[in-house]
């Protein structure tokens, strides 16, 4: 600090004023809380670069599993959104509790809801699986309990052969013991046999991964040619998220959607990987909506009582959401999202 | 670093800006080496404790709740409830904005100024212009003129426009803003980011430990590049293209050289062009900071108060802790005062326990017994708080605005940028030019 340059007079005085006097700086200490998450910064997974604006600031509003604040970003290039940073992998045990409802989603907690959920995706699944033959092979990556391989297996045909791919070691158990074939890891890493399969699924799994390319990569590979991908998730082209994007947005499910897509982005990640677009066409879908108002009456302190008005057991928002998505649904906005992709032949 | 026989990029400063650049480039696999003159980083963004429990900063700091989260330390925040600003005249508090609104000359005029600015088709031609123009003749000269041209130092007719047009906000957004802050129970940020747009999602947070923080978390990693006490001597220029730079005597080769010191030290920096010449004559408004400790809170009748009248000495007070509480022990307070003035003046030179004597004794007008409630100060300076923006050198601000006109050097950050941003914009632009700096490398 002592040379004798023009410059560095000016930096002397900035940094040593008052010698004597001079305060010290503070070093930041706290104690470690036990939920500080090791949040990384990621860029946008289709463009690859980082160009990208700040959209949503909000926290974990469903399980507060960290104290942490979360940003969700819009790549200025594609629009797809982001949460950026976002938790490590490491983190990943913190950030899925074990009330997690993709593991709790059982007709003890969720009755008629559970009833009525089980009889429309049945009939979805079933649809997805028309022309397939007798003894198809049928892959859902990221089945969770195994809830639509179970549909699969009581309303589809005898002999398609059902396996499923999940990285959580809780929900494969669970699978396991309603004796579903699931394999516990990442698609990418599993050695599971190439151009083997008819059919894959991600059902509201590729807003949960890291790298969507990686992903949709290995599935590629994994299926025949000519056999498809339905690949369901939250839809950013949308009403609710329009209104709700700058904080309570419940498609954002701070801090698990890492990747959020709209019919544009999942278009454009489709091509990135090498998969033709068969069809793409929104769904219609009350959660997002039932969330983004419970994420806001939640952050506003309201009354449990309240809020409890707006959840996934409660049935009359459930149904009174529905039909206020299906108008959305009929312009083309519906709150979820379904493409089916096709390995080109 | 790993070079892979690649040129590091330098960067010139470990302050918010500087450190936003190389986490950028560390995630790019781009090498580089960061110069910092002092010795920590942080620069501006500093917090300073006494050791019995005050703390504070150059000056007040705001950050918000996207800041924190963009760089990942939201979970050490705490949210700021209550932020507010109050004009003092005559004896009396204006707050703003609802309070000078009420005011009948300031609101008549103003709607009168911006009737008139609608017909008037010519640009204004200087600051003074500016505000009477958009505020209305009453509140440009009973406030807005003497309190810029108290953090300026110069007349406001020798100000550029631009001070204007740098202003945060509408005032609809700012009384939307402030509504929402209202009904949150949030200390809404209204006038603390410019790049991004502010909404009542966006709130003022405050580090556990202090601002320090942010700094901290970014060079976490990077610290192997990072060198404390190398004030960067000289950026070598050879045919318009930046080549080296030399530290502590020593040379360096770059590729690039990305710097954050303020724009008329960086035009003595460059070596072997004449391009940055016009820069030397920018001027930064040196300041003064005294951090004066009280019995009591709540002293001031709003957490900053801006004084206009020119009887005083300085242009604001801010009470820190009636935002951040936990700045000061229970039943103390701090009280920051910025004065405005030039290195080596009066108020330059005056030590410490003059400095605070000198405050007190303009303090009595707003807080009864002051003298009885002091506790004593910490006084801060700096020679670059804000960059001036004299109409004399405009033409070169606006040129320099884009460009520095040299090949690979790149000047960023607050006083870099030679701009009135705070931290948010500084980051969010730092990551702008980083980008289009990885691109450039890339080529
Ligand atoms: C009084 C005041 C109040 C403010 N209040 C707020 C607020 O409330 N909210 C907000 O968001 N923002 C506020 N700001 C703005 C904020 O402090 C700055 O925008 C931000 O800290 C600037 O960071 P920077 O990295 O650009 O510059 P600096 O923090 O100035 O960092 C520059 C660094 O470069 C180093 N350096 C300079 N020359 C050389 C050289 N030749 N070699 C090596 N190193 C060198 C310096 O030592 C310094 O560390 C305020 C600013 C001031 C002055
Ligand atoms: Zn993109």
């Amino acid at each position: 600090m002592s040379a004798p340059s023009s410059h560095s007079k000016f930096m002397a005085v900035t940094f040593k004023v008052n010698e004597q006097a001079a305060p010290a700086p503070v070093v930041p200490q706290f104690v470690e809380e036990k939920a500080s998450l090791s949040l990384e910064s990621v860029g946008c997974c289709i463009c690859e670069t980082d160009d990208a604006e700040p959209l949503g600031v909000g926290e974990d509003f469903e399980y507060n599993t960290s104290p942490e604040t979360f940003l969700a970003m819009r790549c200025r290039q594609c629009s797809l959104v982001y949460l950026n940073p976002r938790p490590s992998l490491a983190d990943l045990d913190c950030i899925y509790p074990e009330n997690y409802h993709a593991f709790q989603f059982s007709e003890e907690h969720y009755g008629l809801v559970y009833k009525v959920r089980r009889r429309l995706e049945s009939r979805r699944a079933l649809s997805w699986c028309k022309g397939l033959d007798e003894d198809a092979r049928i892959l859902d990556v990221g089945c969770g309990d195994g809830f639509h391989l179970s549909l699969l297996r009581e309303f589809g045909r005898p002999g398609w052969r059902l396996e499923g791919v999940d990285n959580s070691q809780r929900a494969v158990e669970m699978a396991a013991r309603s004796n579903l074939l699931v394999h516990h890891g990442s698609v990418e890493h599993l050695d599971l046999p190439l151009a083997a399969y008819d059919l894959a699924f991600l059902i509201q799994t590729i807003e949960h991964v890291g790298d969507p390319p990686g992903i949709l990569k290995a599935v590629l590979k994994l299926l025949k040619p000519g056999g498809r991908v339905v690949i369901v998730t939250d839809n950013t082209d949308s009403l609710d998220f329009k209104m709700f994007k700058g904080r309570h947005w419940g498609g954002y499910h701070f801090p698990r959607h890492w990747n959020l897509f709209n019919p544009k982005t999942i278009k454009a990640l489709a091509e990135k990987v090498g998969f033709e677009v068969e069809s793409l066409k929104t769904v219609v879908s009350p959660v997002n909506w039932v969330y983004s108002i419970r994420n806001t009456l939640m952050d506003m302190g309201a009354p449990r009582w309240m809020t409890n008005r707006f959840s996934l057991e409660s049935t009359v928002s459930l149904s009174a959401f529905t039909a206020f998505d299906m108008l959305h649904q009929l312009a083309g906005k519906g709150a979820l999202m379904r493409a089916i992709l096709k390995r080109p032949v | 670093m790993s070079l892979n026989g690649k040129k590091p990029v330098a960067i010139i400063g470990g302050g918010l800006a500087g450190l936003t650049a190389a986490a950028q480039l560390r995630r790019h696999g781009a090498p580089f080496v960061l110069y910092e003159a002092g010795p920590k980083i942080a620069g501006l963004a500093m917090t300073f404790s006494d050791g019995d429990g005050f703390s504070y900063d150059f000056g007040a700091h705001f950050i918000t709740n996207r800041l924190a989260a963009a760089i990942g330390i939201g979970s050490k925040c705490r949210t700021v409830r209550y932020y507010g600003e109050t004009v003092f005249m005559d004896g009396r508090t204006y707050g703003y904005p609802f309070g000078l609104m009420r005011v009948p000359r300031f609101a008549f005029k103003g709607v009168v100024a911006k009737a008139a600015a609608f017909k008037k088709g010519n640009a204004p031609q200087s600051a003074a212009e500016w505000y009477r123009r958009n505020y209305g003749s009453a509140m440009a000269d009973e406030v807005a003129i003497p309190l810029t041209e108290a953090w300026s130092g110069v007349a406001a007719d020798k100000l550029s426009p631009a001070v204007g047009d740098s202003l945060p906000g509408s005032i609809s957004r700012t009384i939307m803003l402030k509504l929402a802050s209202r009904l949150t129970r949030r200390a809404v940020a209204c006038g603390y980011s410019r790049e991004m747009p502010e909404t009542p999602n966006v709130w003022h947070v405050y580090p556990e430990g202090g601002l320090g923080l942010l700094c901290q978390r970014l060079a976490s990693g990077l610290e192997e590049d990072i060198k404390l006490e190398s004030p960067v001597e000289e950026i070598l220029v050879e045919d318009g293209r930046v080549v080296a730079v030399r530290a502590k005597g020593f040379e360096q080769e770059v590729s690039a050289v990305v710097s954050t010191a303020p724009r008329h030290i960086l035009a003595k920096l460059v070596k072997g062009t004449d391009a940055l010449q016009p820069l030397s004559r920018f001027r930064y408004r040196p300041m003064v900071f005294v951090n004066m400790r009280f019995q009591g809170r709540g002293l001031l009748p709003d957490v900053v108060i801006w004084t206009p009248e020119n009887k005083y000495p300085f242009f604001r007070l801010t009470e820190t802790p009636l935002s951040m509480p936990w700045l000061a022990p229970e039943g103390k307070t701090l009280i920051t005062v910025d004065i405005g003035c030039n290195v080596g003046d009066e108020t330059w030179s005056m030590d410490e326990e003059q400095l605070g004597e000198f405050c007190l004794g303009h303090l009595e007008d707003m807080i009864p017994n002051a003298r009885q409630k002091y506790l004593g100060c910490r006084v801060l300076r700096t020679p670059i708080a804000y960059p001036v923006f004299l109409n004399e050198y405009e033409a070169d601000r606006q040129r320099f605005e884009l460009s520095t006109g040299v090949e690979g050097l790149y000047s960023i950050g607050r006083n870099g940028e030679f701009s009135h941003i705070f931290m948010e914009d500084v980051y969010w632009r730092t990551m702008k030019r980083t980008r289009q700096l990885v691109a450039s490398l890339d080529r």
